[in-house]
């Protein structure tokens, strides 16, 4: 071993440069922490919001789980980009904000449109003095709304060059519309000036569309946030870059945005205002707190809406923590921090935080692929197949482990929260394994040597399950190979990319998958299209074809919401569930906790931006 | 030298033309496709080839290939599939934020790690070589995930000594306030593997008869250490440096998820996620590109540092 003369006094170098590089670390900690004051836990005593403006004037503040992608209505295709556009922007009908389930009120509109001729005319009557935020296009004037924006509007959804995603929400429905398209493709460029007989302009503030055929819920498309009503000034100083610039005449304007970073919105000085005027639903007694908390105010209370995309639960978590937040969804990874045994948490609870807990107007379910050779098709056989898989997935199990008990069994085509829903039903389809297993037996899907069943004649098969390769779906992966495991039935996971699914879906190419619906508008039709054969290749991703059920949904979609309707959706549950194309899954809650300064919160189930019906306590008196 | 640096320069051209032809072929053959995703939830066959049309990917493969050449020699991507927003300006805005963590993490990095791993090379088999390996070896068996979650809520939250996330405006707000906590538990990920890294280095150095002949000169052992030693070793870790500098151009995408910063790693990983070809390619070119001249720069600081070494 060498003797180098350094060695003889190593310890104190050794100790030196140890303390040096400790040292260094601890400093570059605290010189790094000083000036810097994120902790603010100030003003929960007294219910105060911490955050206010230089100013003084009321700010909200609340995460995105993701980052927007722009804000024009026609190509917003993400649900928090929709949001801020519905903050920013005028539909014509929009939801009570209090009603459930959701009921249409006037917006944009004067009153609700005169509907006739058995649904297919609607006539609207457009308020006066509704306004666009001020912007350069408009020379300094204020810009009123006609029934000609709304017009345009309805138009932009043919311009192919912007990418519409939305186009589906009024695609042949209106007299004369998509004619007006062919011929718009055939000449240089849309044809903007020319008219639409669907889309009758009768005066300046007035607008009477044509159906093509009756559409009782055409009201739901009216307040569908893609339906936003733009400026055409706007569009065409930035014909590719709405997005960026959106102008509408909503409550709110767009003041600054920093992509991915934060959204500020501000009050919009030529909004036309309103009164809080809701009324209380009988089965939620926070509502009479909300009503009492703000019956008779002004609407548009906050001056300032502050949005930050903040993609990790962890920091979104802390940072409502540290009341950088004024509310949150609560992420499922912290839901038992905050509410442990269903309850806010005692140190929440002592800063006055509530939760207020929703169901998302959705389901999830698992589709077959009607055209596969072992799973899809009527015969009995396939049937009892499909039959004995719903019977043995454990949903109670995905709903304890994997959503942590954040949602509820979905027992009806049309789910909780959305007209048409029939409270208290029950699927004949349960968990039952053993029943399941005697299923197979019975049509002949006898085990093999190697444990696993094969098909009536002989051959092996297995469930392919398609999905993205995320930790959620491999939760999914572990469940489902047990509960096939269970009935004898090979487990093949299959991952690919969104993207690619999304494709072969399209084509009926994928064997079996898991999706989710929610309500682009919150009635039954927008989930009973999903089993339509005539939606195969768009939402029909089951891609499953039943005579008997394409008539009833045919009948049902010519006919308004009522017991009648209601009627037609009952047997249509029979069919599917003597069919069984898909599994239902679940509907999943959100349980939204939110500080005591935030005055009037309740979240709507498909209305995006209620921030004009809030208030914030700034501890001043409001 | 004049020559040398154009020869190099010259050889970037086939080079980024494997690199093009690379990220094409693979888009092309696993990547997704976009076009049904921004179809949206439903959609017909038409929209989607109208879609598909307007990205351009519905011409045949060498005009697709043609324009991305352009776009490679002109710098213009174009604009992003899914946001729309000009490629170039999304880089220019998302830079600053991932270079803010960046560039103060690899200069801290390297001083302190340089420090430590002299200061242990020079006390190399005694117990506090030892033992900083030791901790070396368990720091680096920690992922970084865990560093993140830990230091988030205790430095941040449990203390209060930084901000638990986010981002501001001005430059010394966000590079004292915001980007602090971000690069300090980047430095301890970072640490341990390069004190261990140029240890080696540098122990590589203290056995050779150069060290023994300073030694037996009567150089102070200050002289030897940071004089021959370091200047020897500097050559390894001046490749260990470069090797890093692309990588400032990709960010930290973990970092900048968890502390929201508005850096490009986040926007790489939407991008990858989305399909979104004109953003992967305007990063798969710049990489490439920050790499061959980093490794330029480094040849050319080898030569810097050690005059004996030839740039043919």
């Amino acid at each position: 071993m060498a003797t180098w003369p350094q060695e003889t006094t190593g310890g104190r170098v050794r100790a030196k440069h140890l303390i040096g590089a400790v040292a260094a670390i601890v400093m570059a900690t605290l010189s790094a922490g000083c000036g810097q004051s994120a902790k603010s836990g100030d003003g929960a005593s007294n219910v105060a919001s911490p955050a206010k403006s230089a100013d003084g004037k009321k700010v909200v503040r609340f995460p995105f789980v993701i980052g927007e992608s722009g804000f024009d209505p026609v190509t917003a295709h993400d649900l928090y980009s929709s949001e801020v556009i519905d903050g920013i922007f005028d539909t014509v009908l929009t939801y009570d904000y209090l009603a459930r389930p959701a009921k249409l009120v006037p917006k944009l509109a004067a009153e609700m449109p005169l509907v006739e001729d058995g649904g297919k005319r609607w006539t609207i009557k457009l308020v006066k003095g509704a306004y666009f935020s001020p912007h350069e296009v408009f020379n300094g004037k204020k810009r009123e709304v006609t029934a000609r924006d709304v017009e345009y509007s309805f138009k932009r959804h043919y311009d192919d060059s912007l990418k519409p995603v939305w186009r589906f929400l009024i695609d042949g429905k209106i007299v004369g519309l998509n004619a007006w398209y062919e011929k718009s493709k055939k000449s240089d460029g849309l044809l903007w000036d020319e008219p639409v007989p669907g889309l009758e302009v009768v005066d300046s503030h007035t607008l009477r569309i044509s159906l093509t055929k009756p559409d009782y819920n055409f009201g739901y498309v009216l307040a569908h946030v893609a339906m936003s009503i733009v400026a055409r000034e706007v569009v065409e100083k930035y014909p590719n870059d709405v997005q960026s610039h959106p102008v509408g005449s909503s409550a709110y304007f767009l003041k600054e945005w920093v992509r991915g970073q934060r959204i500020i919105l501000e009050r919009n000085p030529n909004w036309r205002g309103g009164t809080w005027d809701f009324k209380p639903n009988a089965d939620d007694p926070y509502d009479e707190v909300i009503v009492k908390q703000m019956k008779g105010k002004p609407l548009g209370l906050i001056d300032r809406v502050e949005i930050y995309p903040i993609e990790e639960e962890q920091s979104r978590w802390l940072a409502f923590k540290n009341k950088q937040l004024d509310f949150i969804n609560i992420p499922s990874s912290f839901i038992k921090q905050a509410m442990p045994g269903g309850k806010v948490a005692p140190d929440l609870a002592a800063e006055g935080a509530r939760v207020a807990t929703t169901v998302d107007p959705e389901y999830t379910y698992n589709y077959f692929q009607w055209n596969d050779p072992v799973w899809g098709g009527a015969e009995l056989h396939k049937v009892a197949l499909r039959r004995a898989v719903a019977m043995a997935i454990n949903r109670g199990e995905e709903i304890e482990v994997v959503r942590k008990g954040t949602a509820k069994r979905a027992e009806f085509i049309v789910p909780e929260g959305v007209v048409g829903h029939q409270a208290g039903y029950k699927s004949s389809i349960d968990y039952n394994p053993a029943l399941a297993n005697a299923l197979l037996d019975k049509f002949g899907y006898k085990k093999g040597a190697d444990g696993y069943r094969n098909t009536p004649d002989g051959k092996p098969f297995s469930f392919k399950y398609t999905s993205t390769p995320t930790a959620l779906e491999r939760e999914f992966d572990e469940l489902y190979s047990k509960n096939m495991e269970a009935i004898g039935i090979r487990y093949d996971s299959d991952k690919e990319k969104f993207a690619d699914s999304i494709k072969r879906e399209k084509r009926c190419q994928i064997m079996i998958r898991g999706a989710a619906w929610i309500a682009d508008y919150p009635d039954g039709d927008n989930f009973t299209q999903l089993l339509y054969s005539k939606n195969i290749g768009e939402s029909n991703n089951g891609c499953y074809k039943s005579a008997a059920y394409d008539k009833l949904y045919e009948q049902s979609a010519l006919l308004p919401a009522g017991p009648e309707r209601d009627k037609i959706y009952l047997e249509m549950q029979k069919q599917f569930e003597a069919d069984t194309p898909w599994v239902l899954g679940v509907t999943r809650y959100r349980n939204q906790m939110v500080y005591p300064w935030v005055l009037g919160y309740k979240r709507h189930p498909v209305m995006l931006a209620n921030w004009m019906y809030y208030d914030i306590n700034t501890g001043k008196g409001n | 030298m004049g020559a040398y640096v154009l020869r190099r320069l010259w050889q970037i051209v086939p080079t980024m033309a494997g690199v093009i032809l690379l990220i094409f072929v693979l888009f092309n053959v696993v990547g997704g496709d976009p076009a049904y995703l921004l179809a949206g939830k439903i959609s017909n066959p038409e929209q989607i080839a109208n879609i598909r049309k307007q990205l351009g990917i519905d011409e045949p493969y060498w005009m697709q290939l043609l324009i991305f050449v352009k776009q490679v020699v002109t710098f213009d991507f174009g604009a992003s599939w899914s946001t729309n927003e000009v490629v170039s300006s999304m880089f220019a805005s998302r830079l600053p934020a991932s270079l803010m963590i960046g560039i103060p993490l690899l200069i801290l990095e390297t001083i302190i790690a340089v420090t430590i791993a002299l200061a242990v090379a020079y006390v190399r088999g005694s117990f506090t070589d030892r033992a900083a390996m030791v901790t070396c070896t368990i720091a680096q068996s920690v992922s970084i995930l865990v560093y993140i979650i830990v230091f988030q809520y205790v430095l941040a939250y449990k203390w209060g000594l930084f901000p638990v996330q986010g981002w501001g405006n001005g430059f010394f707000e966000n590079l004292f306030k915001f980007a602090a906590l971000p690069v300090l538990i980047a430095l301890v990920v970072s640490l341990a593997p390069n004190i261990r890294l140029y240890r080696t280095f540098l122990l590589d150095e203290v056995n050779q008869d150069y060290v023994r002949t300073a030694r037996a000169k009567g150089l102070s052992e200050n002289r030897v250490m940071f004089v021959h030693v370091l200047r020897n070793a500097s050559i390894p870790i001046i490749t260990n440096l470069m090797i890093q500098l692309p990588g400032l151009l990709v960010g930290l995408f973990l970092i900048e998820r968890f502390f929201s910063v508005p850096g490009i790693g986040r926007e790489v990983i939407l991008a990858v996620e989305r399909s979104d070809f004109p953003v992967i390619k305007a990063v798969t070119v710049y990489v490439a590109l920050a790499t061959m001249l980093a490794n330029l720069a480094a040849d050319l600081l080898y030569k810097a540092v050690d005059p004996r070494v030839e740039l043919k």
